[in-house]
């Protein structure tokens, strides 16, 4: 037994030392032209496994085809980019472990992620700190970039449109449209959700409407009907969804029985495929980030490269992580050297009106993503422009 | 007013129909079994299997789901629980291994269907309504109503008037007893787990119908309920099991109605501790181990 290990260590050992060795010898023609440029390392951070592993395989393919357009077309002044992917399991943990592996082990240029505002609290301090800049892709509430809980927060960037900027647009548009005098919010319990209440609460107020009551609801709570009959009481010109999309489907669902005629209004939790499939999807009305039907020339393609590279229509977080990837090589081309991150962050700071998927993109002084709000409802199965 | 009681009610009964096969389990062989939300789950991803990919109707769909649970079942004690029962592991191993098969075949599902919600083919789904007055009523929810009542009756009856009853009371009150006595423990305890996984199941896939709408974690929130209404109703008694869901189901939706909602779970779980305190066996519970 023993000598089957000892063999079996030396085989591991000579095995390990060919592969070490062969790399430099493998084609000594090249040493008389110049040496290739070493790659730009990239960090990417999802959500592949966990509570929020749904997001995937559309993040990380965005960021993919993205990488690739950029490698075909000449990369980063000669030097290819390198995406390196890694899961932050949907845990603030394991984000954090990513990011410091990037950092430390990778020698990273720029990160990417991760999936959940939840573990961007805990991920974002690490680059912070070690002075990487990080694009935040999915990220949408409150404090991940301009004033954060954590102190100093001008390495993050974010290219995720914030419920700050959606909801009052969502808002203005239902309550142009819909007439709207009162409302009720029913709201979830979750970091996402309550912020999403703030800030409805906000753009009612801004917006002349009234919300006559707030009900919670827990992540816990399986049957949303009594909640919806508590809304029904207030006679409410519409119900306001603060909620995933899980709990928004059965929200949905009830309205359509309860309170036949009212619209649902939501956030960004509410912008999601799965609810595609549900029959009173169309009641809803929800500011995004990204609309498929967009007829502008890079979204149009950049829907058309996706489909033939992958099989499937691109969603919004495939959308936001191919910008956020065109946005960093946009950067990095300008930056001059991609191992200085200092001149990484400014030239960031410098996007101004690149064309994207997501409209014309630019940075605010907080380095929170400038882009047009799409009010959308669904129609057919199919996220439709809200008229 | 009407209205939300009948939300109560419904709400009782979905806590009901999953207790019970959890609460079965618990009472013949002291196991909480952890993977019973995942038998729900299952219950509910077979059936969506047998519609969506198999393409047959929803009425061949139940059954098919309701027996392959209940032989996950049979397999899921012969994996997860009986290795430890004859090596006399403590209960916590057990809890340990069940929570093992979980992760495993949550992360199975998710591979398959992916972890996001997904819902029923269009128009797969049974969608009968009923009309008394000016009260609509849905067929499947009545049905998850009348069915939380009617299992819990016939597994009393069955517990207490037939041969299997007394055998499972006797593999309740002492395993090695009961073998003596000539009881098939073995079948037994395949009995029992197949009973409850099936419930389990059937469970799952009624509250898939009535929602329409089913995910990988579906069954965890009805986990933190069941063990609620166990230890409300009695542990280890099914019809306190039934009374203690409709008792968390009305507390709930009777703080929603006469309370600030952000005290709706400490009224619900305010309530667990008033019994604990008055009644520390719960409401049906017995002191001695002389359950089921």
């Amino acid at each position: 037994m023993r000598r089957l290990v000892a063999v079996g260590i030396g085989g591991v050992l000579l095995l390990a030392s060919c592969g070490g060795t062969a790399a430099p010898s493998a084609n000594p023609a090249t040493a008389t032209v110049a040496a290739p440029k070493p790659d730009i390392k990239i960090g990417l951070a999802t959500a592949k496994s966990g509570a929020a592993n749904f997001y995937n395989p559309q993040q990380s393919n965005g960021a993919l085809l993205a990488v690739e357009q950029i490698n075909a077309a000449g990369g980063i002044a000669g030097a290819k980019l390198q995406l390196i992917v890694e899961d932050d399991g949907s845990v603030r943990d394991q984000g954090i472990t990513a990011f410091k592996k990037f950092i430390e082990q990778d020698k990273v240029a720029a990160i990417l992620g991760p999936t959940l505002s939840a573990v961007a609290a805990g991920a974002h301090p690490v680059a912070q700190a070690a002075g990487i800049p990080v694009i935040a892709i999915s990220n949408t509430g409150l404090g991940i970039v301009g004033k954060c809980d954590y102190g100093p927060c001008d390495w993050i960037f974010r290219a995720s449109l914030g419920e700050q900027s959606a909801v009052p647009e969502t808002v203005k548009a239902a309550t142009q449209k819909l007439g709207l005098k009162k409302v009720v919010i029913i709201y979830g319990d979750g970091k996402f959700e309550l912020d999403d209440l703030t800030i409805f609460k906000d753009a009612f107020k801004a917006n002349g409407v009234t919300v006559t009551k707030e009900i919670a609801y827990t992540a816990k709570d399986v049957d949303f009907a009594p909640f919806v009959t508590q809304a029904k009481g207030e006679n409410p010109d519409a119900i306001v969804a603060s909620s995933l999309a899980g709990p928004a489907g059965k929200i949905l669902d009830e309205v359509a029985k309860q309170m036949p005629g009212k619209r649902v209004i939501g956030g960004n939790g509410l912008n999601s495929a799965a609810l595609l499939s549900n029959a009173n999807a169309g009641l809803m009305v929800v500011g995004t980030a990204w609309s498929k039907a967009s007829t502008d020339k890079t979204n149009t393609d950049f829907v058309a490269a996706y489909k033939t590279r992958f099989g499937v229509d691109p969603d919004q977080f495939a959308a936001q992580s191919y910008t956020a990837m065109t946005v960093l090589a946009d950067a990095l081309k300008r930056s001059g050297s991609a191992t200085d991150h200092a001149a990484v962050k400014k030239a960031l700071e410098g996007v101004s009106s690149l064309a994207t998927p997501l409209g014309a993109f630019s940075f605010t002084a907080d380095h929170d993503v400038k882009q047009p709000t799409f009010v959308m409802t669904v129609k057919d199965g199919q996220f439709t422009p809200f008229q | 007013m009407a209205e939300q009681l009948y939300n109560a009610v419904f709400i009782g009964s979905i806590y009901a129909l999953f207790a019970l096969g959890f609460a079965l389990v618990f009472s013949v062989l002291d196991i909480l079994n952890l993977a019973h939300p995942t038998v729900f789950m299952l219950g509910a991803f077979i059936a969506l299997f047998v519609i969506g990919t198999l393409g047959l109707p929803w009425f061949v769909a139940l059954p098919i789901a309701v027996l392959v649970t209940g032989l996950f079942g049979i397999a899921l004690d012969r994996v997860a629980f009986a290795p430890l029962r004859r090596r006399g592991a403590p209960a916590l191993s057990s809890m340990i291994s069940s929570l093992a098969v979980t992760l495993i075949v949550v992360r199975l599902v998710e591979l398959r269907y992916g972890g996001d919600f997904i819902t029923f083919p269009a128009g797969s789904v049974p969608a009968f309504v009923f009309r008394v007055g000016d009260a609509t009523f849905e067929g499947i929810r009545l049905a998850i109503v009348v069915l939380s009542v009617v299992l819990m009756l016939i597994l009393t009856y069955v517990l207490r008037r037939t041969q299997l009853g007394r055998d499972l009371r006797a593999l309740a009150e002492n395993p090695r007893a009961a073998r003596l006595l000539g009881v098939d423990v073995d079948r037994a305890i395949a009995a029992t787990f197949f009973v409850s996984s099936a419930l389990g199941g059937l469970a799952g896939v009624l509250l898939a119908f009535a929602y329409n709408t089913l995910d990988s974690r579906m069954g965890v929130p009805l986990e933190l309920r069941a063990f609620t209404v166990m230890v409300v109703g009695g542990m280890g008694s099914l019809p306190g099991a039934v009374i203690g869901a409709y008792v968390l189901g009305l507390g709930e939706v009777a703080s929603l109605v006469y309370l600030p909602t952000e005290l709706r779970d400490a009224f619900a779980f305010g309530l667990l501790f008033l019994v604990l305190v008055l009644r520390p066996t719960g409401l049906l519970g017995q002191k001695s181990p002389d359950r089921v």
